[in-house]
């Protein structure tokens, strides 16, 4: 369950037509944070994965609490084709975590982040910094530490990213906050700092 | 027991799809029975080979079936592969009565159906398509089961006849504990009381207990709610004709939910090049939803193109609600109808950019990689039957977290290594320098398929951590804990 903070109602929940950018190195754990992040969703209509990679695995989703029939992954490896097949899902989904292709235009990416505005999708998107003004929060990985492992003896357990929250999703003050993923559906805000104003793309 | 058809083999054999829908004599002996949970019917019958029910083939297998019924009396209602309904009203005083109908019935569904396991024809007549189903399971083979008192009839029927009607067990629980046993103690109770109680679906069960399971009073169907598609060049393929029944079906659904209303009865008709026109018709207990029509109009369209053909391709796809009815689907606590057809339906044209093979559902399934324990199935589909079982303990399986992203094939990847532990991994470009690690966990190949052991280790770096398997030939990035 998500909630330890009563900031996490705005950092940690996507909400209905609001967009959520996720950035940061392969690895860090962003996909398992946005797809916690749209888990509630699945208890009301599917969740859809857009997979440009073909990578998306789902018992990382059914570990952060997406029901198994209540996920449908969409492999769309056609980078041309994907501001299309965005369009068509963002007309009739409601919970969407997108992998954003490198060479996606700026223009399509304002589109359909209004269409999700206007449609009241909850929508995630992973990849490049997006255009100013696309997402109504940013999330940027800074650093993840792992618990378990210990050169050669036990195993990977729980995961502290510190993220760097930024835009209208935090009154344009940038946070750095601190979230433990404990590889389940338990994800908590343990931190949560407001930094000196900075600039952010 | 028409899922037993398709089966060729004398071996034991239980159908399923989440309840068993066959099963050859050797499985029930052993206490299996029809509509059992399918993880149930496994412990009973571990000998058994497990096969997944398709709905299609069988709709194909009976269409000779169907044929013979129609050919007797016209419009007859399938429900599904395996059932169908007849009107017999007029057609009895045509043969000489019920039972020399009856018999007819069961004469030639018997040839149609010669030879073909599980396919013996059991027919039952009585007053409402509810009560002439129980008469046809209770009847044997070539002994129809006629029904004069309908209502005595289905007062000694036990209240799990009334299992597929609610959708589960829960209601009939219920009324077990309240000391109701049979359709007849239901029957006896106050409608009014029984509606408040329990609503809509209290009001169905205390409806088809008093053998009143027909509609009441049938609307009427507007002209222009007929759905039809021509094709200037005739559809042979089955996956044009595929993509035609899903539209069609979207259209006549999207139509009839703007009206409030939804079909529970519907006419498929097809015209060909060789200007022969067919046509079925579909009936369901629960008011089609846009995928479960677009689901029996691809059966039945197989069904012809497979068995019989259809001589020179379909030329025109036509649908046709012949009954409507004011009640919604039942759904789930949290569901959203609409929410889920908007859905569905950005999902089949999604379909049509990426392939049908582009929009995927993952199911739990065995292994002890992490690409092991996915069975994929295309969205729209019944998913096939896990290979592996899930809920057995897999030792060596790769310990929790599940790495959110993983490559459809090993990749390889760079790891140097100092006195046989990693010390830097290439990432991209770069070398980033392992912080720890865990393992490595033996991986015992199939050395009768020529796989060689191999290792896996956790690898921590300071952007991230990796599952990376070490085999003879180099080092492989097996997932990453993104």
């Amino acid at each position: 369950m998500l909630g330890t903070d009563t900031t996490l109602d705005d950092l940690l929940v996507v909400r209905p037509g609001r967009v959520v950018e996720m950035v940061g190195d392969l690895g860090t754990g962003l996909t398992r944070l946005g797809l916690r992040l749209l888990a509630d969703h699945s208890r009301t209509a599917p969740v859809v994965v857009l997979d440009s990679r073909g990578w998306i695995s789902p018992p990382a989703a059914w570990e952060t609490g997406v029901q198994p029939e209540r996920l449908v992954v969409v492999r769309c490896p056609d980078h041309a084709l994907w501001p299309k097949v965005t369009a068509v899902l963002l007309e009739g989904v409601r919970a969407l975590y997108a992998e954003v292709p490198v060479r996606v235009k700026e223009q399509d990416l304002r589109r359909l982040a209004a269409m999700a505005r206007a449609r009241r999708v909850a929508v995630v998107m992973r990849g490049n910094p997006l255009p100013p003004g696309v997402s109504h929060l940013r999330l940027r990985a800074i650093g993840v530490t792992w618990e378990g492992a210990d050169r050669g003896h036990g195993r990977l357990g729980r995961r502290r990213l510190v993220l760097e929250a930024s835009g209208k999703g935090v009154a344009g003050i940038p946070r750095i906050i601190e979230v433990e993923d404990e590889g389940t559906d338990v994800v908590r805000l343990v931190s949560d700092v407001v930094v000196d104003r900075v600039a952010v793309g | 027991m028409w899922s037993l058809t398709g089966w060729q083999s004398d071996e034991p054999v239980l159908i399923v799809d989440d309840r068993v829908t066959g099963a050859s004599d050797e499985v029930l002996a052993a206490g299996v029975t029809l509509g059992m949970l399918r993880r149930e019917a496994e412990a009973l019958a571990p000998f058994a080979t497990v096969m997944p029910r398709d709905q299609g083939d069988e709709t194909r297998r009976f269409e000779p079936v169907l044929q013979t019924v129609e050919d007797l009396v016209p419009r007859a209602e399938v429900v599904a592969p395996g059932l169908v309904f007849v009107p017999v009203a007029g057609a009895e005083r045509f043969y000489g009565g019920e039972e020399a109908l009856a018999h007819r019935f069961a004469v030639e569904m018997g040839r149609a159906a010669e030879g073909v396991r599980g396919g013996e024809p059991l027919v039952g007549v009585a007053d409402g398509p509810f009560a002439a189903r129980w008469a046809a399971a209770m009847a044997k083979v070539g002994e129809p089961r006629i029904v004069t008192d309908t209502i005595g009839f289905l007062a000694g029927l036990d209240l799990s006849t009334l299992r597929e009607a609610m959708g589960g067990e829960e209601m009939i629980e219920t009324f077990r504990w309240l000391g109701i046993g049979t359709l007849g103690d239901l029957a006896r109770l106050p409608r009014d009381a029984l509606a408040t109680r329990f609503g809509d679906p209290g009001l169905l069960a205390h409806r088809l207990a008093s053998g009143e399971d027909r509609p009441l009073d049938p609307r009427d169907i507007p002209a222009d709610l007929v759905v039809r598609m021509e094709f200037e060049d005739p559809l042979e393929t089955l996956d044009s004709v595929d993509f035609a029944a899903r539209v069609l079906a979207e259209r006549l659904t999207g139509s009839l939910r703007r009206r409030g209303v939804a079909p529970h009865t519907v006419a498929i008709t097809v015209g060909s090049a060789g200007g022969e026109d067919r046509q079925r018709v579909w009936r369901s207990a629960d008011p089609f939803t846009e995928r479960a029509l677009a689901d029996r109009v691809w059966w039945q369209l197989r069904a012809w193109v497979e068995s019989t053909g259809v001589p020179g391709g379909i030329t025109s796809l036509t649908i046709e609600p012949a009954d409507l009815s004011g009640e919604g689907r039942q759904l789930g606590l949290f569901s959203d109808e609409t929410t889920l057809i908007e859905t569905e339906r950005a999902l089949a044209r999604v379909q049509t950019l990426v392939g049908p093979d582009g929009v995927l559902q993952g199911w739990p399934q065995g292994g002890r990689m992490p690409g092991e324990r996915v069975s994929w199935s295309r969205w729209g589909e019944t998913p096939d039957l896990p290979e592996r079982d899930p809920a057995a303990p897999w030792p060596g399986a790769t310990p929790t977290p599940h790495p959110a992203l993983v490559p459809p094939d090993l990749r390889p990847i760079q790891v140097e290594w100092d006195d046989g532990m990693p010390s830097r991994i290439r990432l991209g470009s770069r070398w980033e320098p392992v912080l720890t690690w865990s393992g490595p966990w033996r991986l015992s190949g199939r050395w009768w398929a020529g796989e060689d052991d191999a290792d896996r280790y956790q690898i921590v770096t300071s952007v991230g951590a990796f599952l990376c398997v070490v085999k003879p030939e180099g080092v492989f990035l097996a997932g990453v804990y993104d």
